[in-house]
């Protein structure tokens, strides 16, 4: 303890910044090598998406639920098995449709006829890693039961409140709003997600490595497990000690300001602990001890366009853009 | 814990200092303590530096135990009780002197380091010299420099640096230190607690004048104590003789005062207790008044010029005209009286008439015949004091330090064949011969001279100077002073004796028991000076910090127009005065902050307009990495400097604690950015 902290003391003192250039805190190091091979695997199986890679790691390490929305085809199951397969975790695919209950997910209590009473089935959602595929074809009834187990981790069903399993993260995958047969997710609903990423189509040369390379669904079988349950919980807790300085939360401020001010529909509270915590989670993938305003930039849009585009003073603009105006305006101080 | 890491050796450095800070909590206990207790700790000091590069450390915890047991039954056995201010200490440096032993980790070398401090404390307890308090505090600041340079680690050249930040953080300390000196309040308790024993040696005299009793004194340095005169910036002329006790009774050369003296007569007495002389008899022209503090001897016995007559609360005059704490004098006490040498007593009550003409039966005929043989010569007692100085003066008689034993109560050895004494013996048969004589007579004791220091207006009076002189009854002129002393030692009346005793070698009168050498250079300029400034201080730390007690401080509260209203008056006002310098500090911190921030970000922004008159404009929300990887690529030719003005920049402004140093090499590199491309 004490040898750590003169080391510590000692680098403040002993090392001049102008040295060397920002040199990983070295006791992040063991942190960051791991989050970079499991980034890199699951780089390699959706080729040509890095940013959204990185970003759908950021959000799992900032202990957030990721929301995936492109048109059909561009690899958003893909991504989210990947990076199930790559935990070690217990995985588990819902796929939602408009006829589909919340027993059906949440599980319900069945009478057994030997033991005379009602016992509770656990249904799927009781895993660690769930992905909701096409989330905005269920009901909002069935929607609404996500509500609670995403943000408690814990689901109450006849009075009975049953904890879900820790590491706990939902990856929802959905058709763009305008497609037939949706029912879009409502606010209190998408405000759940840390980050709404697109992967959009890939680039040709992308695309033509993916035509060439294997089957995706041999590469999916083929993954190893890089972080363990164990790993994943000690990452995420370090990913909360990344140093916010005063200067920095002005910042992250002036931007929860900015859109409030400029808009019907401002960030949330929870909205600013989420940007928070996304850039920590970047910083920490990029082996800093410190959040930066280019953190806040890099995470920005993924958080904050899906929160910020119901404005119905401004119906014309999509999330993403107001997001990105945001961010192009708001001074870093 | 990995045992690598248990094992690890406490670096040399600061293992250094915490030596030589111990090494300064020593001196206290050298003469308090049992002399083995200090020595133990040294051995294992020196052990520990042989121990520690080689690994060796005590390890056994049933070694431990017995050690520690052994210890126990060794204070045990050295003061007879466990209880008790010296046993206490002596417990703790033992316990410190096997913790030394044993100590390894960072967290025990920190537990010996508040040992340490522990040590200082118990330092006081053992003595309150100034002395020791400057040892005391230098191991004090040792230790915090041991702790800092624990803290820092090993890096090279990391000396100075704690020692630095050592005195940084005294002088810090330094003005709550005064502020609770002066405003904790202090509180007068009844019970005492006695810090020591007090060593009877060091008390000047006992209530018996025996032949011998005085001259054992002669080589005594202790302070008795020290005495100024407010109001009068030189000393008083004349010799100095400080009255002590008066001596009634005569066993035959051996003399003994009152057990429990009885107050002045009512007939007889001048002033009150109450500190106020009668009107009319105040004899102001002459009046010397004193300001006394007396060194603690456990007795009753104050001291006073010849003679008090305004005397301070708490004390009596006894018959005899002198003074008598009612309390005995535990701890240093700091009095005024006012004396006068014309304060006489005009009348002799039968009774004391009575009392100074007792005589034993014991004494030889030869003596009693002496004594008729003056007044034969004339009925006057004037005549006959006279005729008995003549006596002393014109038979051989000397002074000396050592003359040798005397068989109990043998005044014919003196009076007839060896002649040779120190003042008491003079003093004693002087007395009893006037008795002998018919002449009312007694003896006084305390001391004659002392030291005057010109630099801090005060005389040091020691031990060394105790002296007894005799008193006669005169029908004209009531009780007289007589120094049979003075008539075989001319010139002692005005000296302390160690100069007196110089003079003497000097001259040629004496055998110095000395190295000439070391006599000149102590009597040289340079040291006398050097010696009267250090009493000086003693004197300023004894009376001013010592001395600082409840009342004291009522004083100064009342001056700084705080009336005291009792302690938890004041607790609560230094609480509101504490509470409300934290919130100017902290508002002063905050402030500091706030303008580092600000002159960080001057900084930065004028950065930024150098880079904009090479070219490269940052927009208002681009991060400094985003800016720095851009305005590197633009500017190929500055990108090293580029990236390391801003990489120092994220560290003071993101980073969780940015060293104070960085900032001022940060303005640096900025305002050398675009004067190097000029």
């Amino acid at each position: 303890m004490s040898k750590s902290k003169s080391k510590k003391a000692e680098a403040i003192f002993c090392i001049s910044p102008f040295a060397n250039p920002i040199v990983p805190a070295d006791h992040l190091f063991g942190v960051t090598d791991h989050v970079d091979t499991f980034t890199k695997q699951i780089c390699e199986v959706i080729v040509g998406k890095n940013q959204a890679v990185k970003l759908a790691v950021a959000c799992l390490l900032a202990r957030g639920h990721l929301l995936i929305e492109d048109i059909p085809g561009v690899g958003k199951t893909t991504l989210s098995q990947a990076l199930a397969r790559s935990l070690a975790l217990a995985f588990q695919r819902i796929q939602f449709t408009s006829d589909l209950l919340p027993a059906d997910i949440l599980g319900n209590s069945i009478f057994d006829r030997g033991k005379q009473c009602f016992v509770f089935h656990r249904g799927p959602l009781f895993s660690q890693v769930v992905l909701i595929d096409e989330v905005n074809r269920a009901t909002a009834k069935t929607q609404s039961a996500l509500l609670e187990a995403m943000e408690e981790h814990r689901i109450s069903i006849d009075g009975v409140t049953y904890e879900l399993p820790e590491p706990f993260f939902v990856i929802a995958t959905q058709n763009p709003q305008h497609a037939v047969g949706t029912f879009p997710l409502p606010e209190s609903q998408l405000d759940r997600f840390l980050m709404r990423i697109e992967l959009g189509v890939p680039d040709r040369a992308s695309e033509r490595a993916m035509l060439l390379g294997m089957d995706r669904r041999e590469m999916l079988k083929e993954l190893k497990p890089v972080i363990g349950p164990q790993t994943l919980v000690e990452i995420q807790d370090h990913v909360r000690k990344v140093y916010a300085s005063t200067a920095l939360l002005d910042y992250l401020q002036d931007l929860l300001d900015a859109s409030r001010q400029r808009h019907s529909t401002g960030l949330s509270p929870r909205a600013g602990l989420a940007l928070l915590h996304a850039s920590q989670a970047w910083a920490l993938m990029h082996g800093r001890d410190m959040v930066l305003p280019e953190d806040i930039q890099a995470v920005g849009i993924a958080v904050m366009a899906h929160r910020l585009g119901h404005d119905i003073e401004q119906p014309g603009q999509s999330g993403r853009t107001l997001a990105d105006n945001l961010l192009h305006s708001v001074p870093v101080p | 814990m990995s045992k690598s890491k248990r094992d690890r050796s406490i670096p040399r450095w600061p293992l250094l200092w915490l030596a030589a800070a111990l090494l300064f909590t020593l001196p206290p206990m050298f003469g308090s303590l049992a002399t083995w207790v200090p020595c133990l700790f040294l051995l294992t000091l020196a052990l520990k530096f042989w121990m520690e590069p080689k690994g060796y450390r005590l390890r056994f915890a049933a070694l431990k135990l017995i050690l520690a047991a052994l210890a126990l039954a060794a204070i045990f056995v050295s003061y007879g009780s466990l209880n008790g201010i010296e046993s206490g200490v002596s417990l703790l440096v033992v316990l410190m002197s096997l913790k030394v032993l044993e100590a390894h980790t960072a967290r025990e070398f920190q537990v010996m380091v508040m040992m340490g401090w522990v040590l200082c404390l118990c330092g006081f307890f053992l003595s309150q010299d100034f002395g020791i308090a400057l040892c005391l505090l230098t191991a004090f600041a040792l230790l915090l420099v041991a702790l800092i340079q624990f803290h820092r680690g090993s890096s090279p050249g990391a000396f100075w640096p704690p020692l630095g930040t050592t005195c940084k953080l005294l002088a810090q300390a330094a003005p709550l230190v005064i502020l609770l000196f002066l405003l904790f309040p202090r509180i007068n308790t009844s019970f005492r607690f006695e810090f020591r024993a007090i060593r009877s040696a060091s008390s000047g005299f006992s209530d018996r004048l025996s032949p011998g009793s005085i001259a054992a004194l002669a080589n005594s340095s202790d302070i008795a104590f020290r005495a100024e005169f407010p109001g009068s910036k030189t000393r008083p002329p004349g010799p100095m003789y400080w009255r002590g006790v008066v001596m009634w009774h005569c066993e035959g050369w051996e003399w003994r005062a009152p057990y429990t003296p009885a107050p002045v007569s009512q007939s007889s007495k001048l002033g009150g207790p109450g500190g106020r002389a009668l009107p009319g008899q105040s004899p102001s022209g002459k009046a010397i008044r004193q300001r006394i503090t007396i060194a603690p001897h456990g007795a009753h016995w104050m001291f006073a010029l010849d003679r008090p007559f305004e005397i301070p609360p708490g004390a009596m005059l006894a018959r005899g005209n002198y003074l008598w704490s009612v309390q005995p004098i535990r701890k240093a006490r700091r009095y005024e009286v006012i004396s006068s040498p014309e304060v006489g007593v005009n009348e002799l009550t039968p009774h004391e008439r009575q009392l100074a003409l007792e005589l034993p039966a014991s004494i030889s005929p030869a003596v009693r015949e002496l004594a008729q043989s003056w007044v034969a010569q004339g009925s006057n007692p004037r005549a006959t004091v006279n005729n008995a100085l003549q006596f002393f003066r014109t038979h051989g008689f000397r002074y000396s330090l050592s003359p040798g034993e005397y068989k109990k109560n043998d005044l014919d050895q003196f009076l007839f064949h060896r002649r040779t004494g120190f003042c008491e013996h003079y003093a004693a048969s002087f007395a009893t011969l006037m008795r002998l004589a018919g002449v009312p007579a007694r003896v006084v004791v305390g001391y004659l001279g002392g030291e005057y220091n010109d630099l801090g207006r005060f005389f040091l009076v020691r031990q060394a100077d105790t002296h007894a002189w005799c008193e006669v009854w005169l029908p004209d002129s009531g009780w007289t002073r007589v120094d049979p002393t003075g008539v075989v030692a001319p010139g002692r009346a005005s000296l302390d004796l160690n100069s007196f005793l110089e003079r003497r070698i000097a001259s040629g009168q004496m055998e110095s028991r000395r190295n000439a050498f070391v006599t000149q250079l102590a009597r040289s300029a340079i040291f006398t000076n050097i010696r009267l400034g250090w009493e000086t201080l003693n004197y300023e730390w004894d009376t001013r910090l010592l001395g600082f007690d409840a009342d004291v401080q009522e004083v100064l509260l009342e001056s700084i127009g705080t009336a005291s209203r009792g302690p938890l008056f004041l607790i609560t006002e230094i609480l509101v005065v504490v509470s409300a310098l934290l919130v100017i500090y902290f508002g002063w911190m905050q402030l500091r902050t706030r303008s580092r921030v600000d002159r960080l970000k001057a900084l930065y922004e004028r950065f930024c307009r150098k880079a904009a008159r090479l070219g490269v404009r940052r927009d208002p929300w681009e991060g400094p990495s985003d800016f720095s990887m851009r305005a590197a690529q633009l500017l190929p030719n500055e990108s090293e400097r580029i990236r390391q003005i801003s990489n120092a920049y994220i560290a003071l402004r993101y980073a969780p604690e940015p060293g104070s140093i960085i900032l001022d090499s940060f303005a640096k590199e900025v305002s050398a950015f675009e004067a190097h491309r000029r």
